[in-house]
């Protein structure tokens, strides 16, 4: 019975210093874990594998973005590069920084914002570009986003991206929308709950480990300012009044109160203390 | 004044070695059998052959025929010397970091202003620097500095040694062993005929016995054994654009005769703009179809550049996808806007060949997609939240790979240290109106979102954002973070001005 204990005890350990092991920044890297301890656990290899086209699949609020841009800022902390091809224009610079993104070290590629004509890129430009990022091998992840696009990427088109991606030993993640699923050979399905998200392993050529897990919405990213609300259904503030338009405010309603700081009316200036002489 | 002479050894046939070396099959022999031929009274001469050519019996003005007869495999290209003059210009401008001012003296070689030799420490460093340059445009060639022109240009030529400086007042020593192929033809030719042999011998003539000879011809190549060389360091002028023309021999149909000439160009528009310190920001390569006109070509860098082989590469993409209507007949390559060029630091162990796939992907897609299609996320100093959303230029560190960069890893360093406001990560460009249901105490209780109607599981907020009264467009809102019935959580806002709803993005 001790010699069992002792064993078992043994293989905590093991198991605590491999997890520190993996923890430490690499040099060479395999995979890119998100941090989201349940996603990894999912996953074949403990992470989204480089090498491979890994496709986010759900609805538009189904945390696929900040589990993708979790694997930017850890593909950023090995001191690689990243890039996000923005389809349909929508990526918030501001949102990144919570998320441990370092933006100086994320291409943003935006084909919509070159041509004015059409606000829209042409959907085969999304995968040339993507296609042009992977194939270069200076960017360890490239994001591809699909959403709101109402594009559906062409088997060929996937086949193409899975050669560059496995060619160069990068990762690309695609963000596609639930109308529209691609063919990448890892896929995960992604479904908002009312306290996190469910993500399942729809398709895997690497094996599975589990089918399903469920994330809180918490454990994919900070909420910012108020975390304690999260969940909670909070009812509108009264104080709101509907129906009031808006109004400018007077200049002289800004300042602290009706007067000026030295108590003198808007407009009329008092003549500064002096201040070398000794208080009373 | 100093003057550095640079001789490049058949020059014509130099500068075409390393295209003709890559055009060749593998294993096709030691050194190319070639002759640069000009049409001289209706007749193919010879005008330059290479070393191999020379070796198996071909020599300057020899017809072509004869030299077929000596050599069958012999290859002939077409010599011009106008274009091999404005070849070594180009190369002078490549040492415009050596030197400022550079005289041609065509074919074979140019002299250098070596005044400022000092800030290289010596004329002898200066030599080795501006030879190194040359080597690595391919060219292999000898150097001297002295105080004369030809002083320098006989020394460089017919000297034994490959890098020579020639003291101040010690011209006449050093010109003494030098054979009479130094001077010019007539003169060399009947001091020849009088038995001598070396420049030395003709500086100890009597001087009236050789006017009485051979009159001013004879006086002047005295003074210049003797190292009395008088004539004048005329600078060549340094066009302003870099600018490269080729017309080719036969209308181009195809990709590889075009990136065969385009490689030359490239090699020699990088070489100009280095010699400047400049390196490219936008280039346009002019297609002279035939005959439709000109075809413009647009090339523009996401980084500043002057590396002949990522121009190349992007320009081979470029031309790999465009269709022509008609062959090309001459190619000018235009280098429209350049910068200083400040190169890129590499760290100690970094790959040499540095970032050239970043640099050549950024490129290719600036010039596909536009230079504003690139770029860096950043956050806006505005409090409008559509506003906020800015983008900087992408100018990564350099890749660190090296044992600086095992020394710099501290992956903490980049996770913010302050808690930032909630925002989601996927913002419309514009705010979506919602069609709501309130509560009887004014909560939010459903949206139609989607095409259905959704319930909400949660909210929180709100977070008032306001301001720009003092504008024509202010804005006052609450925004709420609302968990919809199978969707997540979305950005919601309440506008204080018509109170309605809008959805304006979703915590993806």
């Amino acid at each position: 019975m001790d010699a069992a204990r002792g064993n078992l005890e043994t293989v905590e350990r093991l198991r605590a210093h491999i997890q520190a092991l993996q923890a430490a920044p690499r040099t060479h890297l395999a995979v890119l874990r998100t941090g989201v301890a349940a996603v990894d656990a999912l996953l074949p290899s403990g992470g989204f594998p480089l090498g491979q086209v890994v496709e986010l699949w759900g609805s538009a609020a189904s945390g696929r973005l900040r589990l993708a841009l979790r694997a930017v800022a850890e593909a950023q902390r090995a001191l690689r590069l990243a890039a996000y091809v923005d389809g349909p224009g929508e990526l918030y610079p501001p949102a990144l920084a919570a998320l441990g993104v370092n933006p100086a070290r994320l291409l943003w590629v935006r084909p919509s914002a070159a041509a004015a004509s059409s606000p829209r890129p042409r959907p085969s430009q999304l995968d040339w570009v993507a296609l042009q990022l992977l194939r270069s091998g200076a960017f360890a992840c490239v994001v591809l986003d699909l959403t709101h696009t109402g594009h559906r990427l062409p088997p060929q088109a996937c086949k193409r991206l899975l050669d560059a991606a496995a060619h160069a030993g990068g990762l690309l993640l695609l963000l596609t929308p639930e109308e529209a699923p691609a063919d990448g050979s890892l896929r995960l399905r992604m479904e908002a709950g009312p306290h996190g998200v469910q993500v399942q392993v729809v398709r895997s050529r690497q094996g599975l480990r589990a089918r399903s897990a469920h994330v809180p919405w918490e454990a994919l990213g900070a909420w910012g300012a108020a975390p304690q609300d999260a969940g909670r259904l909070v009812p509108l503030p009264a104080a709101v009044e509907l129906d009031r338009p808006f109004q400018r405010p007077r200049p002289s309603e800004v300042r602290n109160g009706r007067c000026g700081i030295q108590g003198q009316r808007p407009g009329r200036d008092l003549a500064l203390p002096d201040l070398t002489s000794p208080r009373p | 004044m100093r003057v550095a002479y640079l001789h490049l050894p058949r020059f014509p046939v130099q500068r075409r070695l390393p295209l003709l070396a890559a055009a060749a099959p593998p294993g096709a022999g030691e050194g190319p059998l070639l002759a640069l031929v000009q049409l001289v009274r209706g007749v193919q001469r010879v005008a330059c052959a290479s070393a191999s050519a020379s070796a198996a019996g071909v020599r300057t003005g020899m017809s072509l025929t004869a030299a077929r007869a000596l050599v069958p495999s012999l290859r002939d290209l077409p010599y011009h010397p106008a274009e091999e003059a404005a070849a070594l210009g180009t190369v002078a401008e490549g040492l415009l970091g050596l030197s400022p001012a550079s005289m041609s003296s065509a074919p074979d070689g140019f002299w250098l202003d070596a005044s400022a030799a000092s800030l290289f420490g010596g004329e002898q460093p200066l030599l080795k620097r501006a030879l190194s340059l040359l080597q690595t445009l391919g060219l292999r060639g000898r150097g001297a500095v002295a105080s004369e022109l030809f002083t320098a240009r006989a020394l460089a030529r017919f000297g034994g040694g490959r890098l020579q400086v020639v003291p101040r007042d010690a011209s006449a020593e050093a010109l003494a062993p030098l054979p009479l192929q130094a001077l010019d033809a007539p003169v060399r030719d009947a001091l020849g005929g009088f038995g001598l042999h070396t420049l030395g011998e003709v500086a100890h003539l009597d001087a009236a016995q050789l006017v009485a000879r051979l009159g001013a011809r004879g006086l002047r190549a005295q003074r210049l054994a003797r190292g009395e060389d008088d004539m004048r360091f005329l600078p060549a002028l340094v066009p302003e654009v870099v600018e490269e023309l080729r017309v080719l021999e036969a209308p181009a149909e195809a990709v590889e005769p075009l990136l065969f000439v385009l490689k030359g160009m490239v090699d020699a528009a990088c070489a100009r703009l280095r010699g400047r310190g400049r390196a490219a920001v936008r280039l346009t390569l002019t297609l002279l179809l035939e005959p439709d006109g000109p075809r413009a070509v647009p090339l523009i860098l996401a980084r500043p550049s002057a590396e002949p082989r990522l121009l190349l590469d992007l320009l081979r993409h470029r031309l790999e996808d465009l269709r022509l209507p008609a062959p090309v007949a001459t190619v000018v390559l235009t280098v429209d806007e350049s910068c200083e060029d400040r190169g890129q630091q590499r760290v100690l162990g970094a790959l040499p060949e540095g970032d050239a796939g970043l640099d050549s992907v950024l490129a290719r897609l600036a010039t596909a997609l536009g230079p504003d299609a690139l770029s860096s996320p950043r956050a806006a100093e505005d409090h409008r939240p559509e506003t906020a959303r800015a983008r900087g230029p992408f100018r990564p560190p350099p890749a660190e790979q090296g044992l600086h960069a095992e020394a710099r890893r501290a992956p903490a360093a980049l996770l913010p240290d302050v808690v930032s406001p909630e925002r989601p990560a996927r913002l419309f460009p514009q705010p979506a109106a919602l069609a709501v249901e309130l509560g009887p105490a004014g909560e939010l209780q459903g949206a139609r979102l989607l095409g259905r109607r959704r319930a909400v599981l949660g909210l929180a907020g709100p977070e008032r954002l306001g301001g720009q009264w003092w504008t024509k467009t202010p804005f006052a809102r609450d925004y709420y973070r609302v968990h919809f019935e199978g969707l997540g959580p979305a950005w919601v806002f309440q506008d204080a001005r018509d109170g309605r709803f809008y959805l304006h993005g979703f915590f993806d």
